[in-house]
């Protein structure tokens, strides 16, 4: 018996996080299908609705996964946020590209460690966040942007996050020679 | 995905025929078995204690590539389908790289494996409380510290290994099998065995009669 095309592309994603591909590959119903600016791919994520994602494991005291330094992680994705989500009343996805050097700005004004510990906190936060989709670091370009999975966040997820974006300090201004690549808009 | 928005075609097309409040029994045991860390017990959710609704349950993670794997006495987790894992691999399409395959087998190797058959641990799990310390991994990989380091901290992101904290203990950090082992279906943990055999001692008679047996089911099917 074969095995349809919705089971194996939820099952490829579950496995490999959101997958970049062809705009012109044909998906099946259900999944999300979000442009990569300024190329002719698209990303995948399967949609889940709300009653089924992960928020439901609080409401019955089931752990998920464990996130390795989850302080370290949490407060370097609030500066990828901070940095790279321009205007947040629009949408995350797919923001603009930040320098990592505004993005450690905006993480050291969120943090209080001796040098060498923030670079090693703030690298590892990075690789984990970029690892499961959540950010694209960009490493010998020294950029960051938002990655796929901020575009699946609900309506009452947007709407704590742009409070915490409101209350996160904004990145220095860049010197011109620093300024981000090509503006990707919402 | 904003509230209001129909419930995607997958999740339609399985709950159907569901009252509002199944439903929703169904989609919050989806949702413990597909994000929770380890497996859980079924007193805790309708769904999975009761076999009309599990019956719902097991249509909708078909669907999806997955399938229930019991865990234990009244406990349940979620895992791939066999007949999906055996089409994406099929593909040769892996989504580990293959040094973080490397470390992971020597884990299995170490903490499994071996303790089983010295007759240390019983049953057919690949999770396990033996250790396997990074000097091991280190030793028996051939790779460099610094990719095993790395190696490792992916592997426990994906919660395939799981880092042991002994008090007390030497220097050095030991592993265990991480919780996502118990999402293995029967005859996925079979196949892991199989291939180890195969891998370990490929001119013994067990290795043999494996052979004999897929050379078998091949012509059958």
């Amino acid at each position: 018996m074969s095995v349809s095309p919705t089971a194996l592309l939820w099952a490829r994603i579950r496995a490999a996080g959101p997958l970049r591909v062809p705009a012109s590959t044909t998906t099946p119903d259900g999944v999300l299908r979000l442009a990569e600016p300024g190329s002719e791919e698209v990303w995948l994520l399967p949609l889940v609705p709300e009653p089924a994602g992960p928020g439901v494991l609080g409401e019955l005291e089931l752990a998920g996964p464990a996130v390795e330094q989850p302080n370290d992680t949490a407060r370097v994705l609030a500066a990828c946020l901070r940095c790279c989500w321009r205007s947040a009343d629009g949408s995350p996805w797919p923001g603009s590209a930040a320098p990592w050097s505004a993005v450690t700005a905006v993480f050291r004004s969120l943090t209080d460690r001796e040098p060498g510990a923030f670079h090693r906190a703030s690298l590892a936060a990075v690789r984990r966040l970029h690892n499961a989709g959540w950010v694209l670091w960009d490493e010998p370009a020294a950029t960051v942007r938002l990655g796929p999975r901020v575009a699946a966040w609900s309506a009452a997820d947007l709407s704590v996050l742009r409070e915490l974006w409101r209350r996160t300090p904004p990145p220095p201004p860049l010197p011109a020679e620093d300024s981000p690549p090509a503006e990707e808009g919402s | 995905m904003s509230d209001g928005v129909p419930m995607p075609r997958p999740f339609e097309a399985a709950l159907a025929e569901l009252s509002e409040r199944h439903r929703d029994e169904v989609l919050t045991a989806f949702a413990a078995l597909e994000h929770a860390a380890e497996p859980v017990h079924e007193a805790q959710l309708l769904a999975l204690r009761d076999a009309t609704l599990r019956r719902s349950l097991q249509t909708l993670l078909r669907l999806l590539g997955r399938t229930l794997v019991p865990a234990g006495t009244n406990l349940w987790t979620s895992g791939y389908r066999d007949d999906v894992t055996t089409a994406l691999t099929g593909e040769g399409w892996h989504p580990l790289p293959v040094a973080d395959r490397a470390v992971l087998v020597l884990v299995l190797v170490h903490s499994v494996a071996i303790p089983r058959s010295q007759g240390a641990l019983a049953g057919d799990s690949w999770t396990s409380a033996h250790p396997t310390s990074v000097e091991e991994l280190t030793r028996y990989s051939l790779l460099p510290r610094t990719e095993v380091r790395a190696a490792l901290a992916r592997l426990r992101a994906a919660g395939l290994v799981q880092l042991v904290i002994e008090r007390g203990r030497g220097p050095g950090a030991t592993y265990v099998p991480g919780p996502q082992l118990h999402r293995l279906t029967p005859a996925a943990r079979r196949r892991l065995q199989e291939e180890l055999v195969l891998a370990a001692g490929p001119d013994t008679p067990l290795a043999a009669a494996i052979r004999a047996r897929r050379t078998r089911h091949e012509e059958e099917s």
